[in-house]
């Protein structure tokens, strides 16, 4: 797991240490490298950049006092932080998406058709193995995976952008995970 | 209920936990037994492994460099509040509670308590994110009655900054030290404090608890270590009360610069 980290990655690990001891310029530093790709998945998740601003102050400042409890074994530091955000996005998406979302404009946007980039040199190896298993998947249910692990949205709303029965999407995204686990770990 | 070892749906629950599709009880679900078994946290870390990088994807976005002021203020570091690199950290101006000049201007007055808590109540709320900070405040006078001292609390973060009025003569080889007297009790050692300089204490919460306004503050002269009993042996040159001032500074980031000529001092 710290295998292959590289040279950033291990200096946000050990920024993210000293910030569990309560060293405060780590922290500071640690926002000062971090802060903008945490901001990204807050935007990309929430859409409304005021609430992707309280949401990455949250998480922030959970950052601070739950630092003590980053395992460098289980995930590197950014991964851990992304986790931190994304997690605090969906229990944000959660409270608000009480009501349903109804907007046509706004379903069309979010359901695209197949907005996987391409893949480049600076992309992770991690990332063009996860790509090459997402590639092996049927076209719709790789799209409801991508737009699961980008919206934050639960099986009920994805199965209603995507017009199909609830059941329908559990099996898609369940039948996904299961073959992409395959292929990753083989 | 199956176990986390179970190869079943229960498994997958931990992966559609990390990709985002189960409901607000699910997921609590989930994150409760992370923390009760090892063996789920670790099936969690897999499936972020596994779909993580594709998060590569979403594009970096520079955050505001408001929103770091706001997380500086709201967990009262004490390191400037300064990310270099963001918009207008650089100008941000120095807060009342850095002003040196502001200090001696409170000890100066001679309805000191008043002054703090109107100034403090006066103090422009920015942003209200903090939770309601707690101040107080006490002016510690010398007994030809002038102020020698002003001592302010952050209950919040356990601080209290002590301020001499003036230059205090202090007889040589000796050092004024702190103590807070609960009423009826035996004074309790703060902290050796500064005879020109202002100097921050460090309270720990059993000292919190006692201040109000029936203790009093006390400062006694004593060796530079600080007093060799515990107990005040020199004479007590200042006394002071305590008051309180609720609520104000609400949202003011009140930042506590450990400046070049100021101590950082650890109560007992």
């Amino acid at each position: 797991m710290p295998a292959n980290r590289t040279v950033e990655q291990e200096a946000l690990d050990r920024l993210l240490s000293q910030t569990a001891a309560g060293d405060q310029a780590a922290f500071a530093e640690l926002y000062r490298r971090s802060s903008s790709r945490l901001f990204g998945v807050c935007l990309r998740m929430l859409r409304e950049r005021g609430e992707a601003e309280e949401v990455l102050q949250e998480a922030w400042i959970a950052v601070w006092h739950r630092a003590a409890m980053f395992d460098a074994s289980k995930a590197s530091a950014i991964t851990w932080l992304i986790t931190l955000a994304r997690n605090k996005a969906i229990d944000r998406l959660r409270q608000r998406r009480e009501q349903p979302m109804d907007d046509p404009a706004l379903l069309d946007e979010l359901v695209d058709d197949d907005p996987s980039p391409a893949v480049g040199a600076e992309n992770s190896q991690e990332y063009r193995r996860l790509r090459e298993c997402l590639d092996q998947l049927e076209p719709q249910q790789r799209r409801s995976v991508r737009e699961a692990f980008f919206s934050g949205a639960t099986y009920n709303e994805l199965a209603a952008r995507c017009k199909v029965p609830l059941g329908t999407m559990k099996s898609w995204i369940r039948r996904s995970l299961l073959q992409l686990r395959t292929c990753l770990d083989t | 209920m199956n176990t986390p070892i179970d190869d079943g749906n229960t498994h997958l629950r931990y992966a559609e936990y990390v990709l985002g599709v189960l409901d607000a009880d699910a997921r609590a679900e989930v994150e409760r037994e992370m923390m009760a078994s090892d063996a789920v946290a670790t099936t969690v870390a897999l499936w972020q492994r596994r779909l993580f990088p594709l998060g590569e994807e979403i594009a970096s976005s520079e955050p505001p460099a408001y929103v770091w002021h706001r997380i500086h203020s709201q967990l009262g570091l004490d390191t400037p509040s300064r990310v270099e690199g963001s918009g207008d950290a650089a100008t941000r101006k120095p807060g009342l509670w850095e002003n040196l000049r502001f200090w001696h201007w409170l000890g100066l007055g001679t309805s000191v308590l008043a002054a703090a808590c109107l100034v403090l109540l006066l103090l422009p709320s920015r942003q209200p994110v903090a939770p309601a900070a707690v101040y107080m405040a006490s002016a510690i006078t010398q007994t030809d009655g002038q102020v020698g001292w002003t001592a302010t609390v952050d209950v919040g973060h356990g601080r209290m900054v002590v301020v001499p009025a003036k230059p205090q003569a202090i007889a040589a080889g000796h050092a004024p030290e702190l103590w807070l007297i609960p009423a009826g009790q035996k004074p309790i050692a703060v902290g050796m404090i500064g005879g020109s300089a202002p100097t921050t204490l460090k309270l720990d919460p059993t000292l919190l608890a006692k201040l109000g306004p029936s203790a009093a503050l006390a400062v006694s002269v004593e060796p530079p270590g600080g007093s060799p009993t515990g107990q005040p042996t020199g004479p007590v040159i200042a006394k002071g009360s305590i008051g309180t001032s609720p609520d104000a500074a609400r949202g003011q980031p009140v930042t506590l610069l450990n400046r070049p000529d100021e101590k950082v001092r650890s109560s007992s």
